[in-house]
């Protein structure tokens, strides 16, 4: 065997982070291939195997708890979760691509190229171990993802950009200032230390000092603009409507996922002792997510476009994984927060079968546009006779984001509403359910116009293989997560053993 | 250490006093009634200042300045990255100038991009 | 003594040019006042002790990205006179500017902070690059800086690209 095995304590620093080091280099070599070569579709290849190797060598990191560079970054299942989940998102995000990046033209380099930063970005969101790492890498992932977003260069696609940039700086900076707050009180960076230092101050004492609390609020507005909570989702409608159809999936899914992932590095385990500060919080992540399900459900109702549409459906998503948050939280399970919480469980399964749903739909989406070209609800009529196996993806999708059994959203949202009645929280989950209820009405509204309505035209929408490659897999995937959840299950359980 | 910023602020006050002088010594001396007052063309023409403008100066710029000024504002953050580095460079040894050395790699292959795109080109 | 009057006539400086940025019609002005205020600040960091940011504030912000503001402004036609559909917005938000100021106030006043015993170190700069270039340093964080300079220049070559055909 090989002596390194042996000696973990030892590693070289750089190999923590070695799976964000390949996602680096193929980047790199994306934007100088870019310069020379005329046949853009190597770029896409280059990309995929930049991400498989990467995902390969993350894998290397499940089940260790390691640190690396004194604690700013650390590889523990959790980290390997969401780095295979940001990975898995974008291959096939590039794959779902092979067609749509004919209408950036000359700019398809620096879209995969932007696509690997952004995502390398997120991972290293996912292993951050201080809040000097947790802001650097939040800004890597923001910065190319405004880009991505103006990738059209249309108006709207451009508005889109301006608005997700002013709008994400002030958030970045909210999140700043609550971090610097944080610093103040404790004068610590590294995570650990901070909960160890938070946990000092508070032990025998009933409330927060004013910096800690303000800290706390700011850190969960700037976080809020990640994973587009109400009233912190303003951008999404715009941004999602005219970003590109496959960056408005990334966004939606991997972006979004990023901001759990940070949420629970930095609030939900370095906040959760003791009790009262973790209730506290968990308080306003159930009024946050109210406000959330409910508002976006009902302006979902009546939009006309469809990515309009799952934009709002997108925030509903985000308000029924803040119920998961409010049970991390109010858990009554003691000290449950950071060893088998089945709270923290099922936010990450819920992702996982999101992140596969929201693809699907997205890809699906993305093939119909392509040939139809247009984004309205109304031009779906009769797509279930032009393109009857599309049709049949998103409807399935759609199925899926309702909770509708045997798709993966119904075990999804069972994961997480059963741990928020464990801990207490069954008037949240009704509010929940009856706001799935609400759901269920505008994204069958698209089932019943794509089946029942007479299409304009008989003409077929053909799709070409590679999206098509990418719609099975996210299919395939909401289908497996909703049949054989307990195998999933138990790997998100091996993550909460992990956790610090 | 301070006392160093403190005479910057002193220069600084010196300037301001000075130059706030050049303009209300001649409003006083006119006002006192030492010289007199006789507008004309040439006295009220811009003296040693570049030619006259002829039309409006408010025109609209090229935006290919903004490449540059893009450009020049990334060197600038590198810059301040580097310099600590160059102050400390034996300290820091062999770590420090990986560690360097690594920064610059990434950065030069964004301006590799930029220089081959052309961005850098005046069409 | 001397320094906290210096802190004292910097923030005002500050704080005056700042109102100067929010309330002057003219854009460009705007941004003459921001530059003040930039500079308002590096003398802020100066008097607390910070020198090496002071330099790099001076540098960036002062040197960089006012010539960034003022030739996107140069490059733009007939927008100095700022956006009057903004007008009737103007007394709620310095409602929620006054309350957040106040807000502030407390939790900067009502905090125990942790405050370090150590004297303030002078020059900074030597200690700074053993933090962000020392192997027991932040300079993970610094590598993941440079990538997001790459990331930023890739992306707004993109978008300041015209639009081909």
């Amino acid at each position: 065997m090989n002596p390194i095995i042996f000696n973990l304590e030892k590693l070289p620093d750089w190999f923590g982070v070695l799976p964000e080091i390949i996602l680096l280099v193929f980047a790199a070599l994306v934007i100088i291939l870019d310069l020379f070569v005329s046949q853009k579709k190597i770029l896409a290849a280059v990309s995929l195997i930049g991400i498989i190797a990467s995902g390969a060598l993350s894998l290397g990191f499940w089940g260790t708890e390691l640190s690396f560079f004194n604690g700013l970054i650390l590889t523990d299942s959790f980290a390997v979760f969401f780095k295979l989940l940001f990975l898995g998102v974008s291959f096939l995000i590039v794959l779902a691509s092979e067609d749509y990046v004919n209408s950036f033209r000359r700019l398809q380099g620096e879209y995969y190229a932007l696509l690997l930063l952004a995502t390398t970005g997120m991972m290293l969101m996912a292993g951050a171990g201080d809040i000097t790492t947790v802001y650097v890498s939040l800004e890597l992932t923001g910065i190319s993802l405004y880009a991505l977003t103006g990738f059209l260069k249309d108006r709207k696609s451009t508005e889109a950009a301006l608005k997700y940039l002013l709008l994400g700086a002030i958030a970045s900076a909210v999140l700043l200032y609550g971090l610097a707050l944080i610093f103040g009180i404790t004068g610590k960076t590294g995570l650990g230390e901070i909960a160890r230092a938070v946990q000092a101050q508070l032990s025998g004492s009933a409330s927060v000092s004013p910096a800690l609390f303000l800290g706390l609020v700011l850190l969960i507005a700037g976080f809020g603009f990640k994973i587009a909570s109400i009233p912190f989702h303003m951008w999404v409608p715009d941004v999602y409507e005219g970003a590109p159809t496959t960056v408005t999936a990334f966004l939606s899914v991997a972006s979004k996922a990023a901001g759990f992932a940070i949420i629970m590095r930095v609030i939900t385990s370095v906040f959760a002792a003791p009790d009262w500060l973790a209730r506290d919080w968990a308080t306003v992540f159930a009024v946050l997510s109210v406000l959330t399900m409910t508002a976006a459900n009902i302006v979902a109702i009546p939009q006309s476009n469809i990515k309009r549409m799952l934009g709002y459906s997108s925030i509903a998503q985000a308000g029924y994984l803040m119920v998961g948050l409010a049970a991390l939280g109010s858990s009554p399970f003691p000290g449950a927060l950071a060893g088998m919480s089945p709270a923290q469980s099922g936010v990450l399964f819920f992702l996982a079968s999101y992140a596969f749903t929201n693809l699907g739909a997205f890809t699906a989406i993305t093939i119909i546009a392509q040939k139809i070209g247009s984004d309205e609800i109304a031009d779906y009529a009769g797509m279930g006779r032009r393109s009857p196996l599309l049709a049949l993806a998103l409807t399935f999708c759609l199925v899926s984001l309702i909770g509708i059994p045997p798709a993966s959203g119904f075990m999804a949202k069972f994961y997480i509403f059963r741990a928020a009645v464990q801990a207490d929280l069954l008037w949240l989950v009704i509010i929940a359910v009856i706001n799935s209820v609400i759901s269920a009405y505008y994204y069958l509204r698209v089932v019943k116009v794509m089946w029942l309505e007479s299409p304009p035209s008989a003409e077929k929408v053909p799709s070409s293989a590679l999206p098509t490659v990418s719609l099975a897999v996210s299919c395939l995937g909401v289908l497996a997560l909703g049949t054989i959840p307990g195998l999933i299950m138990k790997l998100a359980e091996m993550v909460n053993q992990f956790m610090p | 250490m301070l006392a160093g910023y403190g005479l910057i602020g002193l220069f600084f006050i010196a300037v301001l006093i000075f130059s706030l002088a050049l303009v209300v010594i001649p409003v006083v001396l006119r006002y006192l009634g030492i010289v007199p007052a006789r507008p004309g063309g040439v006295k009220q023409s811009v003296f040693e200042c570049g030619m006259e403008t002829i039309g409006r100066t408010w025109v609209q710029f090229n935006f290919r300045y903004y490449y540059y000024a893009l450009v020049f504002l990334a060197l600038d953050v590198l810059f301040i990255f580097l310099y600590p580095w160059a102050m400390k460079l034996r300290e820091l040894g062999a770590y420090g100038l990986t560690a360097a050395f690594i920064l610059v790699l990434i950065v030069i292959i964004g301006y590799v991009y930029a220089w081959k795109k052309k961005a850098l080109e005046w069409k | 003594m001397g320094l906290a009057a210096a802190f004292w006539v910097m923030a005002v400086f500050a704080v005056a040019a700042a109102l100067l940025v929010v309330s002057l019609r003219n854009i460009f002005r705007t941004a003459l006042a921001l530059i003040v205020c930039f500079i308002a600040v590096a003398g802020l960091y100066i008097t607390l002790s910070a020198d090496f940011l002071a330099a790099a504030q001076i540098l960036v912000y002062v040197g960089a990205i006012s010539v960034l503001i003022i030739l996107a402004i140069m490059m733009t036609r007939e927008v100095r006179q700022g956006n009057p559909a903004n007008r009737p917005l103007k007394l709620p938000v310095l409602a929620v500017a006054v309350v957040l100021l106040g807000l502030l106030v407390y939790v900067v006043v009502a905090s125990p902070w942790q405050v370090s015993g150590t004297p303030p170190l002078a020059p900074t700069t030597g200690p700074l690059s053993r933090l962000l270039f020392g192997s027991q340093g932040y300079v993970l964080a610094t590598e993941i800086c440079a990538v997001l300079i790459l990331a930023a220049i890739l992306g707004a070559i993109v978008l300041a690209k015209e639009k081909e055909e």
